[in-house]
């Protein structure tokens, strides 16, 4: 059995106040039931399971939380969100970790790298979609 | 007649314009008619989660705010704001649900559009036209108008995420939801269960990572064929539009033989109440529901 040594000081303080600011939601809430992984349609294609993301940012681990695929993978379809036992939107949390880098790279999608023939065949819906989820 | 506002959104233009005139033919025989906002603009798809971000509730409340005029030139109207597409109506749920629990939210809004003379004062409702048509018109008076009924379809409703997510915009139970199945009855087919009859379809991943989408629909159509359904009943045109592209993907990239068209309901309705085929744009479609049709021999 390994430990991990977790540094819980000004930086992570203010990383976790961020993301409770983005989302409007006390991090606190989760008792980490994984409920949300659970149920979530996208879990298999996540390097870490919702519960298991919202567990580092518990613990303001933001390296290991930005690196993550999860909050890129997630679909916003909220199936986590109107079945979290602690009444947490999960989504918003996805959400947060999203807005909170875009805000500083604003281009997860480069909208310029689309090829114009996939543009023009894509219904504006999915575009729209995707560029308020994935653009900054 | 009641007449309806209704919202259509970007796509009823454009990729689902048989979801939009099948929907408004449906809508003159029932006599509760959608009438077009003149003057709509988009509300943005998705609903914004963030908690300190107001710029992307400025669409949806403009929507509102134009809903609320159009309201007042039509006349028989209800105070309801109508849209067929889910996403729509849940953004539109969400932010009007939020305005007016919030009026200090709704104030820094007001103040954007105030130039415009398009302030909103929080006294609409939003519905989906699925509603109208439980709530409203009810299913025994749309089994009244079914001079075809839809002998031998077996249609497995499925119902996305957006008209079940999340508490405020959903528009039936979230886990055991029965309005497209009541109505699928009332037009004379068969309803088949599937228990991902809200599997999310991966949605705007068909923009940046194809391969999330196709793994969902592979997964929720064989879930529909394993349980013998010929046709899928959808009220998204992005669910729509996944299932059927990425259906007809799959059969050219894996040499998958089966595929089962994706009908929206309003088209299913215009059928069954003898609207002539054309309305539906089912030249639209990747896997042409017209062969469908003719196997079942409906005329």
């Amino acid at each position: 059995m390994s430990y991990e040594y977790i540094k819980f000081g000004q930086e992570e303080k203010e990383f976790i106040k961020k993301i409770e600011e983005i989302s409007g939601q006390n991090i606190y809430s989760c008792y980490q039931c994984g409920k949300c992984s659970a149920g979530c349609p996208f879990s298999s294609k996540m390097d870490l399971t919702v519960n298991q993301l919202i567990n580092h940012i518990q613990m303001g681990q933001k390296e290991k939380v930005l690196q993550a695929n999860t909050h890129w993978i997630c679909a916003s379809c909220l199936t986590c969100t109107i079945r979290c036992p602690r009444e947490i939107d999960v989504a918003a949390l996805m959400e947060a970790v999203r807005e909170y880098i875009l805000r500083e790279e604003p281009e997860k999608v480069k909208i310029a790298d689309i090829p114009k023939d996939v543009l023009e065949k894509l219904p504006n819906i999915a575009l729209v979609g995707s560029f308020r989820k994935m653009t900054g | 007649m009641v007449n309806y506002s209704y919202f259509p959104g970007c796509n009823l233009k454009t990729n689902a314009k048989g979801f939009e005139k099948s929907a408004i033919a449906v809508s003159k025989k029932l006599e509760a008619e959608l009438v077009e906002i003149p003057n709509w603009n988009c509300c943005g798809t998705v609903h914004t989660m963030t908690a300190d971000n107001l710029m992307k509730r400025i669409a949806p409340v403009r929507v509102l705010a134009r809903s609320r005029k159009h309201v007042e030139e039509l006349e028989n109207s209800s105070q309801d704001i109508v849209t067929l597409c889910s996403m729509c109506n849940s953004t539109l749920k969400i932010v009007n649900s939020e305005v007016l629990v919030d009026p200090e939210k709704l104030e820094v809004i007001n103040f954007q559009l105030e130039d415009d003379e398009e302030t909103y004062s929080s006294d609409m409702e939003v519905k989906h036209f699925l509603e109208i048509l439980r709530d409203n018109i009810g299913f025994a008076k749309i089994a009244n108008k079914v001079v075809k009924p839809l002998k031998g379809f077996k249609v497995t409703p499925y119902y996305g995420c957006m008209l079940l997510h999340p508490e405020e915009a959903k528009i039936d139970d979230e886990e055991m939801p029965s309005v497209l199945e009541n109505l699928i009855e009332s037009l004379g087919a068969e309803v088949v269960f599937s228990p991902l009859f809200k599997y999310c379809c991966g949605s705007y991943h068909i923009v940046s990572d194809e391969d999330i989408v196709t793994r969902q629909v592979q997964k929720i159509i064989d879930s529909a064929m394993i349980r013998g359904a010929n046709a899928l009943a959808v009220a998204c045109p992005l669910c729509a539009y996944n299932l059927d592209q990425q259906q007809k993907m799959l059969m050219e990239k894996t040499g998958k033989k089966e595929a089962i068209p994706i009908f929206y309901f309003s088209q299913l309705m215009a059928l069954a109440m003898g609207e002539p085929v054309e309305i539906n744009h089912f030249e639209d479609h990747k896997i042409d529901p017209r062969i469908l049709l003719k196997e079942l021999k409906f005329k």
